[in-house]
């Protein structure tokens, strides 16, 4: 599956000679088989046997997540009072839980209710972290400044408590905690789209765009936004993965959801008061809970390592975009229209945008 | 820095050491820049995290009098509660009486049972400090020993393992380890308890048997992240001349490692124990009521269910505190330990 599908198009392709001029002589070598093939940095990491495995865990989970409730064998809430706490079974092929309702069920069922949280959570995060990363390296240094302080003081927010805190304070409910928890990740999110912008504003294209007259919000758009793309897929991938483990950790102790609806969390929650007569039944939300944030990192390391997009900026590491990636190739569904032949569009793709405008 | 001092391994000052004046300067100095960071930084934190839960308690139009005094209340009760807890003053002027109270370490009085808050903290705080303490004692000894033992390893199988148990780690929550934890040790090999806590100062020994669990549960996290830090930090330091002329001089590798190579890869790694210490912290939160620990998580949760909202408050800004000041003890052991910091800082 590798060349066909992947041509870069002039559709998308901004006027950018600058970039070109760039990245042609020598162009950025690489070693990397998987490096430097066209297409957008998802489409890339598909290439990867990792990538495509967590898509498909991924895939079923968001199946489940939509239809689980209508799938489900049993009615996830009905209680069987003759058949507590049985083992996997025909009828039941997880077993049941304390009270007799069918685990497979409830699994299915809890789906939707554990990945929406978790995807509330990642969305406040993204509106609230991302315009303000691009906008602080491009608005000047009071905004710049302001905004770094705010995150430096969001950070040190244990975000579970505080998560509590606001349920406590203003009510009970999924909407709440996943609110809370955005803002809370809102920071990283800032962080690391500024440290990916940085490094792109001194680069000669910006200045040239500069020169002849480009607005600021016409440059970010058009030669920043695409390249710190990558990076920021990086960062919510893992992000995601993260937020879901703490939606788990939230509905274990019982906030965001009220008490009948099952949830992985709360799956959890309550097979701990009968671990002596099912050790194995934590097993099994705790599985679903581990794939699905397993699928996710597997795909933020997965663009990572096809794109060079900057990791994750923990303390003590500090890389680099290795290369600067390609302009315009977010957008496949033109791509596959434009089909410039199967062109493997190696290693100089700029330039070969270039022409194109 | 590269100087072959062969004296104590880091972190150890030597008393000689420790009286010559450019010692002193440099802990002056250090004591001041700590100084400045802290006011410059934390200042605002503190300010900005109680605002923010402030002005959500004051955005919410439910009355907490109402709700606390129930359905029976007259009107006139719940004016009289909202006298007596301030709450009929204007929103600014009840986040600063309630700010400078704070800082003399009044942080109100609980709607429910009127009780102090301060005094409901302190009696919780021990928990949570003691095994947040013993945390990090376990993730520096076990994020240390996979550290080194894969860096020493390079490639072999138990690097590879401990790589597999770094990625393996971050898929799951800290609560559902200590569950695992439970299963291993209280149920199938009933060694330790499943719950419950004795006080540190008490029982020593008992203390530990309860808090161990819920110690290692929530030192995992920490422990693999420290681990493949300092795996890669001291793979790099392996590849530096000064390590290579210690091997030609024939120091042992124990020497080499522990008294050179390690000190100068051990900053990485404590920045990074410095990141998970406040995740430590708020993930204590979920492992108390795992193992049903009397620690603040579990005061939060109760005031939570309950709109007590002294009580919420005064856990956030205690985990607050916590956090600065464990950022602070780290900032300072950073500056303290690694020569790499000390030279850039100055």
């Amino acid at each position: 599956m590798s060349e066909q599908t992947l041509t870069p198009t002039g559709a998308n392709a901004p006027a950018d000679p600058a970039l070109a001029a760039r990245t042609a002589p020598g162009g950025p070598t690489t070693s990397d088989p998987t490096m430097g093939r066209g297409g957008g940095p998802v489409r890339r990491a598909l290439r990867l046997r990792s990538a495509r495995i967590s898509l498909g865990i991924l895939a079923v989970v968001v199946f489940f997540g939509i239809a689980g409730g209508a799938l489900a064998p049993h009615d996830p809430l009905a209680q069987d009072t003759t058949n507590i706490l049985a083992g996997p079974s025909g009828a039941h092929w997880l077993g049941t839980d304390y009270l007799g309702r069918d685990v497979l069920s409830r699994l299915m069922d809890a789906t939707g209710r554990s990945v929406v949280g978790a995807l509330e959570a990642i969305a406040v995060a993204f509106v609230l972290g991302v315009p303000a990363g691009l906008a602080s390296v491009f608005f000047g240094r009071f905004f710049d400044w302001v905004a770094s302080r705010i995150v430096d003081a969001v950070m040190t927010l244990p975000y579970i408590v505080f998560a509590i805190s606001v349920t406590g304070i203003i009510g009970n409910g999924m909407e709440q905690a996943m609110v809370a928890i955005g803002i809370i990740l809102a920071p990283l999110l800032f962080r690391v789209t500024r440290a990916a912008a940085l490094t792109l504003t001194r680069a000669q294209y910006v200045e040239v765009a500069e020169l002849l007259g480009a607005s600021r919000w016409w440059i970010v758009r058009r030669h920043i936004w695409s390249k710190v793309l990558p990076t920021v897929a990086v960062t919510t991938a893992h992000l995601a993965a993260a937020v879901l483990l703490s939606v788990s950790s939230l509905t274990f102790l019982g906030i965001g959801v009220k008490p009948p609806a099952p949830t992985w969390g709360g799956m959890l929650s309550s097979d701990l008061g009968f671990l002596s007569q099912q050790p194995w039944a934590p097993l099994i939300p705790a599985l679903a809970i581990a794939l699905c944030a397993g699928a996710l990192n597997a795909i933020a390391d997965a663009i990572r390592d096809t794109t060079g997009a900057a990791a994750v900026p923990t303390p003590g590491r500090r890389r680099f975009a290795r290369r600067v990636t390609r302009v315009g190739s977010a957008e496949p569904a033109a791509a596959v229209g434009a089909g410039v032949g199967a062109a493997p569009a190696v290693t100089v793709p700029a330039q070969e945008e270039g022409s194109h405008a | 820095m590269t100087t072959l001092e062969i004296g104590p391994p880091a972190g150890v000052t030597s008393p000689r050491a420790a009286a010559s004046p450019v010692r002193l300067v440099a802990a002056r100095d250090l004591a001041l820049r700590l100084l400045r960071s802290a006011v410059l930084v934390w200042v605002p934190v503190v300010l900005l995290a109680t605002f923010i839960t402030f002005a959500l308690g004051a955005l919410t139009d439910t009355n907490p009098a109402a709700q606390v005094l129930g359905e029976t209340a007259t009107p006139a009760d719940i004016t009289r509660m909202n006298h007596y807890f301030g709450l009929d003053r204007p929103f600014l002027v009840q986040y600063f009486s309630w700010l400078g109270h704070a800082l003399t370490g009044d942080l109100g009085r609980s709607y429910y049972t009127t009780l102090p808050v301060t005094d409901s903290i302190t009696r919780t705080l021990p928990v949570n400090i003691s095994i947040t303490v013993l945390t990090v004692l376990i993730a520096i000894l076990l994020g240390g020993a996979l550290g080194i033992g894969a860096a020493l390893s390079g490639g072999g199988w138990f690097d590879r393992g401990v790589t597999l148990l770094c990625s393996a780690a971050s898929t799951v929550p800290p609560f559902v380890i200590g569950i695992v934890l439970i299963v291993l040790f209280s149920v199938t090999l009933p060694i330790l308890p499943s719950g419950g806590y004795v006080p540190i100062d008490q029982d020593f020994g008992q203390w530990l048997r309860f808090s161990i669990l819920p110690a290692v549960a929530l030192a995992v996290e920490a422990a693999v992240a420290i681990a493949r830090q300092l795996r890669t930090s001291l793979v790099g330091e392996f590849r530096e001349n000064y390590v290579v002329g210690a091997d030609v001089r024939g120091l042992t590798r124990r020497r080499v490692v522990f008294g050179h190579a390690l000190r100068n890869a051990a900053g990485p790694a404590v920045t990074v124990l410095a990141y998970y210490i406040p995740q430590v912290i708020g993930a204590m939160v979920v492992a108390e009521a795992v193992f049903n620990l009397p620690g603040l998580g579990k005061l939060s949760l109760d005031a939570a269910s309950k709109g007590d909202i002294p009580v919420i408050q005064g856990v956030l800004v205690t985990m607050i505190g916590l956090v600065v000041l464990s950022n602070l003890v780290v900032n300072a052991a950073l500056l303290r330990f690694t020569p790499h910091a000390r030279s850039r800082q100055s």
